[in-house]
């Protein structure tokens, strides 16, 4: 009877004690995964939508401009460094722009916005704005055109109602949130689309137009066609006002950015604010987004720009959001903390109950001849047993969890959404592909459980034999 | 030949307020192929000294010799060896281990000691068949009465072929038909194999058995008388 027969029998002998506590293992070990992975996931999500829809990885600026974006903190576009900049072998392209502020109206309204000169076609190597058009609505006209549509089910009239001048990018966030599956959407789907579709143009280089942030565009009341008023103050103080018509609403999934985002053709921003041939920022689309790609394009790229610039990357310009984050995921971390120490307290438990039941039993075995330490590996072997089929169980099922979520991230609606929204958040909940956080809860819980067996090693190498055979 | 001396040996047992001399001064010597008995009443010392004679536990003072070797001088992992080789064990409470068969919890020490698989297969066999269980190999000491699971022990302690075995009221929890047919088969195998038992017991039915008796009281050997 070797130690390993031995050890896995005494595993069921109290088969439910056993598998109450693997399970425990389990849960404590699905979750960890579960919650780790949606929370990296979501970390990731947000920073991609903050970088890919605004900053970018790497930006060159005027080396005061980020502490004080006015417009004469600018530099001039130096086509030299533009082609030094490309021959770096991680930037992809760069893409110039120019950003700054101003007052928009709209009759009563007004707000201060965000205008940011862009070049249209260069753009699509990084935010891709053309992309983010509005190409549906629920306005009440679209509602109205729905709810006197005899085809469509009563479910999802009234459902529309309560998305009353939602926008969407795509028609699949449309249809799920008037509750459409995927077998009636060839057949309500065009129709709503129809009633939806909202009509936006492009805007070009030299070219006076606009496109505007959908939230920015509900609350100045402003549509396609309309036009807006900007007001602000150029380079060198001088006076920036002009009036452009509205091409396209845009929705970007940055709530903050979509709600003051006012977009121009770069050249028509620069003489808006009258500074003609500057830019405030450059920014890079990087071919290798990784930390250490980006720090090191950042110490290549230092090295060529003049004096009166600066290199900055996306931790800095984003450095609220990677603080919250940092704060959210020190939470989570705590989170996780607390849920390993119940179940440890949960597996101690049962190892404390195993030990007090078998403690006659292990006063015999020492006296017809087992050594201690053989006694003390069967009972190791035992608790990795119960860990090890906890721990499997409990990734393999996180896994196939984690990768059907990493393909169909869990998107909420209606209320929920709207208090993410509320909150600065895309109502997304994105997985995190299976990565080394796996091996790292996988360590803990085992860790966990192989400190829980310190008690027992404490009690049978402390034992005397003769109080044991007493118990 | 002398497989056991106990000699001048004391356990004094120092509690908060009260020392208790639980063994006053015992010497005894045991020859091989003994069946002897021990007697008293509860609280006479009788367990005490067996665990003392079994290596279980340490005497205060004296020394207890088996087959030359002083068990106190023994470290701890070199008496749990010394047990293993040397001393067989009979509880009152059987003491199987509840996951093996009978036949694997008569291997158990034969397996510590690692014993060929022949080797093995064969003495567990035999020893069954001596205790009339060699059709019950394969059950778990939950499938057995108390009779049966103390036949097993029997079987397990005189596995190894040890120098004596230990018996500590071995049929306290047993019925007389099996009181009985457990004496018949300690006795005929006392015989055959002639590994010396002694037995710490209050039980009448043993004492007729054993040829052997020491009378123990308040810690003392107070007789010991040999039958012809």
């Amino acid at each position: 009877m070797n130690n390993l027969k031995l050890a896995w029998r005494n595993l069921w002998r109290n088969r439910r004690r056993t598998l109450i506590t693997s399970a425990s293992i389990f849960f404590a070990v699905f979750f960890a995964l579960v919650m780790r992975s949606i929370q990296l996931g979501s970390y990731d999500h947000m920073y991609k939508n903050a970088i890919e829809s605004y900053t970018g990885y790497i930006q060159v600026q005027h080396k005061d401009f980020w502490d004080e974006k006015i417009v004469d903190n600018t530099f001039a576009y130096d086509q030299h460094l533009e082609q030094q900049l490309l021959a770096d072998k991680n930037v992809e392209s760069t893409i110039p722009r120019f950003e700054s502020f101003a007052l928009a109206s709209n009759g009563p309204q007004t707000k201060g916005v965000l205008v940011m000169g862009v070049d249209p076609e260069k753009e699509k190597h990084l935010s891709n704005v053309s992309d983010k058009m509005v190409k549906y609505r629920l306005s009440p006209e679209a509602i109205e055109k729905i709810q006197l549509d005899p085809d469509q089910p009563e479910k999802v009239k009234e459902l529309a109602v309560l998305f009353e001048n939602s926008a969407y990018t795509s028609n699949s966030r449309l249809q799920l949130d008037l509750g459409i599956d995927d077998k009636k959407a060839s057949e309500l789907m065009p129709a709503i689309e129809a009633h939806t579709a909202s009509k936006n143009g492009s805007i070009h280089m030299g070219e006076p137009g606009v496109w505007v942030g959908d939230k920015l565009s509900q609350y100045l009341q402003l549509g396609i066609g309309d036009t807006i008023v900007l007001i602000s103050q150029g380079y060198h103080a001088t006076t920036a006002a002009g009036k452009y018509e509205i091409k396209g609403i845009v929705k970007i999934p940055l709530p903050d950015i979509d709600n003051k985002i006012v977009y121009l053709p770069l050249d028509i921003c620069q003489g808006l604010f009258n500074a003609e041939g500057n830019l405030t920022s450059l920014a890079l689309a990087v071919n290798d987004n990784g930390d250490k790609d980006i720090a090191q394009t950042v110490q290549r790229i230092s090295a060529l720009i003049p004096e009166d610039q600066r290199v900055m990357e996306w931790r800095e310009m984003n450095e609220v959001m990677v603080s919250q984050m940092d704060a959210d995921d020190k939470g989570g971390q705590i989170m996780l903390g607390i849920l390993y120490l119940v179940i440890a307290f949960g597996v101690f438990g049962t190892v404390l109950m195993l030990t007090a039941e078998r403690k006659r039993e292990f006063g015999v075995l020492v006296a017809i001849g087992m050594q201690k330490k053989k006694l003390a590996s069967i009972m190791t072997m035992e608790m990795l047993f119960i860990g090890l089929i906890g721990i499997l169980a409990g990734a393999l099922v996180a896994s196939m969890v984690i990768l059907y979520g990493v393909e169909h991230p869990i998107i909420f609606k209606g209320e929920t959404a709207k208090i993410f929204e509320e909150y600065g958040m895309e109502p997304k909940m994105a997985f995190w592909n299976i990565d080394t956080y796996y091996i790292w809860q996988m360590v803990i819980v085992a860790f966990m459980v192989l400190l829980s067996i310190v008690y027992p090693m404490r009690k049978i190498f402390g034992m005397k034999v003769v109080n044991a055979l007493r118990a | 030949m002398k497989v056991l001396e106990i000699k001048n040996v004391h356990k004094i047992y120092n509690s908060s307020e009260v020392k208790v001399h639980a063994v006053n001064d015992i010497s005894l010597d045991f020859e091989k192929g003994e069946f002897a008995a021990i007697v008293g009443p509860s609280g006479s010392g009788k367990t005490t000294l067996l665990n003392m004679i079994g290596g279980l536990d340490t005497p205060t003072e004296g020394e207890i010799m088996v087959d030359n070797t002083n068990l106190a001088r023994l470290k701890s992992s070199a008496l749990i060896d010394f047990r293993m080789r040397n001393i067989g064990f009979v509880f009152q409470s059987y003491n199987l281990i509840p996951v093996l068969t009978a036949k694997e919890n008569v291997e158990f020490i034969m397996s510590l000691q690692k014993w060929n698989k022949k080797e093995k297969d064969d003495r567990t066999f035999e020893l069954l068949k001596a205790v009339g269980l060699e059709d019950r190999v394969n059950s778990r000491p939950s499938k057995l009465s108390g009779g049966q699971q103390q036949r097993v022990a029997v079987a397990r302690a005189l596995a190894s072929k040890p120098k004596f075995v230990l018996a500590d009221e071995p049929t306290a929890n047993l019925d007389s038909k099996s009181t009985e047919t457990l004496l018949d088969i300690m006795e005929e195998l006392n015989k055959e194999e002639g590994i010396t038992f002694i037995f710490s017991t209050h039980d009448a039915r043993v004492v007729k058995k054993a040829r052997r008796v020491i009378t123990v009281e308040d810690g003392k050997v107070i007789s010991d008388e040999r039958k012809k």
